[in-house]
């Protein structure tokens, strides 16, 4: 009977190789939560910058879920890919942050990684591209098997989310 | 005498929300004579005198007069009326180009075999035709009641002013919608760009013009004159130039030519008002439908939220490990574990420790960082007892370990450390410092550089305070560690229990540190509701002792069902 607003954007991403990038994001929720409105998953525009580092995308998250429980809390993945100047595009980065519990305006930077295969792999990567992704990113969420990922640190991505709660203090709940 | 004109020409804005298409609109034009007022005159005179006496007057109305010189036209909103002008050219078939004037031929024609048409002088130009879009331009270019000095050509300025107003290019934004393909246009035309960049609604527009030549002539399409402009966009504003005259005085045209005359209009709106049990009947139909959509939505939200039970406090932690800097070796992964105090809980299923990925680092600035960016939940309770309240409550611990593996598949400890859970709910973000033992000498370190072999804690919890430890005076002397670097959380705290309910519905917040500290400060509002509800009980009992019998078997039911 609790509701939640996320409201908000992805400003952009800095700290990247290259600068042509776009974001593939989406939001992911336990089981008591329904998604009464808004899109939750989506993929921004590409954009190149032509000075300084950072990539905006201005892309909005305008969602509105409602709850039962406190479990399964709303969390943000994040994929940052790289499209060059022929069309191809390559993962540049997997983020990974949970949705704020408190009420009011946060600032986020969620750091990525990208995954990192056998060192041949990685020449590879460096005069042709592509390198491994996860097969399937909701893997990462049950949290045993990531302990055999091998990474590298990428750049980050900021978000600006406005949290609103609803009826949340009804029920007991002090954030 | 002399009449007194409105001069007030500008635009009136009105906003609606009802169709446009019920808008009706009352011109009426009349031709000032000498003879006109002439009559005029002598009908006010008439008129103040027709109390005195009983003098019946037929005033000098000349019917022949009034059929050329006046004419009252009730005129809907796109109603398109031909001009004689128009009626001529519509008559033979040649002249049809577009399947806009195929249709107005086969009016006219229509027409024609008909009564005729029933406006004489007034006629309008709608939407659809093509002098809409130009109509403002000419009237530009007789702007003469301007300037004395005849000018023949427009500034800049009002050139690009009036175009502004008319956009025919996409006449879809009625509700704002974006073609979902050709998003940009990759060849705007100059006129594309001059009203691209005013942010404009596009209207629909509907001129009502007045031909105002000389009677027995009329059809000269030079003596045509616009007499009201009417536009809308799609959402319910309506402008009108020149607005209603609203019983003020009439507005003046002064036509061009040798002859220049002086015509007097009065524009009315004679739209059919909402009678007042459809308003009643409409704003009851709003008010149900906004109930219904409340209803609606608290329906899929449902009433039910999970609660802990009574006395219980719910921790609940959303967090992620944000990143690791500063260490000395690279590839770096984290190994972590939260370790519960007494009178602390947690479910079965509840994984405690993890161990995230191992990253090789950038460097970012002078150091050399790895982002996990590893999102772990976690959730424990608190069981409150009674116990004496000086006690500070122990908050659950996450002990943490930083290793590195190298190539080799070789593992060195990077550092130790701890973080305490937050007391206050909310946002943190906390960067927690580590240190890693060191064995003095010079064989440990070659060990460690060749074979990667590090001495480790047995006991993670001597990061903190050991669990075997009892007494007043912790001694780490003698122990030997080295700093590292550091490790970023962010974490979302939120606690939960029944016993914010109560207090917030009694209203009391107190906002001591040590309460928020506590979070169970509401421990003693639960001892006091529990006293109310003793005392309470105890009342009941008395007062139903105090009750004849009979009625007893009844209290009973209702005591059942309030202790519940």
């Amino acid at each position: 009977m609790a509701e939640l607003h996320i409201i908000g954007q992805i400003v952009g991403a800095s700290g990247f190789p290259e600068n042509s990038l776009f974001c593939k994001w989406g939001v992911h929720t336990g089981g008591a939560w329904r998604l009464l409105s808004g899109l939750k998953e989506g993929q921004t525009q590409v954009d190149l910058p032509q000075i300084g580092d950072m990539a905006y995308w201005s892309h909005p998250i305008d969602l509105h879920y409602a709850t039962k429980g406190l479990q399964g809390w709303p969390k943000l993945h994040l994929q940052v890919w790289h499209q060059d100047s022929f069309g191809r595009c390559q993962l540049y980065g997997y983020g990974y942050c949970h949705v704020p519990s408190s009420p009011g305006h946060h600032r986020i930077s969620c750091v990525t990684w990208r995954p990192l295969g056998s060192w041949q792999e990685q020449l590879a990567q460096i005069f042709v591209g592509g390198g491994p992704q996860l097969r399937s990113p909701d893997l990462i969420y049950s949290g045993a098997d990531r302990y055999r990922l091998h990474t590298e640190a990428m750049g980050t991505v900021e978000l600006e989310l406005g949290i609103i709660m609803r009826h949340f203090d009804k029920y007991g709940v002090d954030s | 005498m002399a009449d007194c004109w409105n001069t007030d020409t500008g635009e009136a804005v009105y906003r609606s929300r009802d169709a446009v298409k019920n808008l009706k609109i009352k011109v009426r034009i009349e031709r000032v004579t000498s003879t006109a007022a002439l009559s005029q005159h002598l009908q006010q005179e008439v008129l103040s005198q027709q109390d005195r006496g009983a003098i019946e007057l037929e005033t000098l109305t000349s019917q022949g007069q009034t059929g050329d010189n006046e004419e009252e036209l009730v005129v809907g909103w796109q109603e398109k009326l031909f001009s004689q002008y128009e009626m001529e050219l519509f008559q033979n078939e040649s002249a049809c180009q577009t399947p806009l004037d195929r249709q107005y031929h086969t009016e006219v024609k229509a027409l024609n075999r008909a009564k005729g048409r029933r406006n004489h002088r007034i006629f309008t130009y709608t939407d659809h035709d093509r002098y809409t879009n130009c109509l403002p331009f000419h009237q530009l270019q007789h702007s003469t009641d301007l300037l004395t000095t005849t000018k023949s050509s427009p500034t800049f300025l009002a050139e690009r002013m009036a175009s502004v107003r008319h956009r025919r290019q996409d006449r879809r934004t009625m509700d704002c919608s974006i073609p979902k393909s050709r998003i940009i246009n990759w060849e705007p035309t100059e006129e594309f760009v001059k009203n691209s960049h005013v942010v404009n609604n596009a209207m629909q527009t509907m001129h009502i013009m007045g031909d105002l030549g000389p009677s027995g002539r009329l059809g000269q399409k030079e003596n045509e004159s616009l007499l009201v402009t009417i536009k809308t966009d799609g959402t319910g504003t309506v402008i009108v130039k020149p607005d209603f005259n609203k019983g003020k005085e009439p507005y003046r045209i002064v036509t061009e030519g040798e002859k220049r005359e002086v015509w007097r209009l009065t524009v009315e709106n004679i739209s059919t008002t909402m009678k007042p049990e459809e308003k009643d009947r409409e704003q009851n139909m709003y008010k149900d439908l906004y109930v219904r959509h409340k209803d609606y939505l608290s329906s899929l939200v449902g009433q039910d939220f999970e609660m802990p039970p009574v006395g219980i406090l719910r921790y609940l932690m959303n967090g992620e490990i944000v990143s690791a800097k500063g260490f000395e070796y690279d590839n770096l992964y984290i190994h972590f574990f939260m370790e519960l105090p007494n009178n602390w809980s947690s479910l079965p299923f509840q994984s405690l420790s993890g161990v995230t990925q191992t990253c090789r680092t950038k460097t970012l600035g002078k150091e050399n960082v790895a982002f996990f960016s590893y999102p772990f939940s976690f959730e424990a309770f608190y069981m409150s007892e009674k116990e004496s309240e000086e006690s500070i409550p122990q908050w659950p611990v996450l002990y943490f370990k930083v290793l590195s593996l190298d190539s080799w598949q070789c593992y060195r400890t990077e550092g130790y450390g701890y973080l305490l859970f937050p007391a206050m709910p909310g946002k943190h973000t906390i960067t927690c410092h580590t240190w890693r033992p060191l064995q003095t000498g010079t064989v440990s370190a070659l060990r460690r550089f060749f074979i990667g072999g590090s001495p480790e804690l047995e006991d993670h919890s001597y990061v903190r305070i050991p669990g075997t430890f009892k007494g007043e005076r912790l001694s780490r002397f003698g122990f030997c560690t080295e700093t590292t670097g550091s490790v970023t959380f962010n974490l979302h705290c939120i606690q939960q229990a029944k016993s914010f309910v109560d207090a917030a519905m009694m209203k009391k917040r107190r906002q001591k540190v040590f309460d928020h500290l506590g979070g169970f400060s509401q421990q003693g509002a639960i001892c006091t509701i529990l006293e109310a509800f003793q005392r309470a009980r105890r009342k009941m009992q008395e007062a139903r002792e105090s009750l004849p019998r009979d009625l007893v078997t009844t209290t009973s039911q209702l005591q059942i069902e309030s202790s519940a």
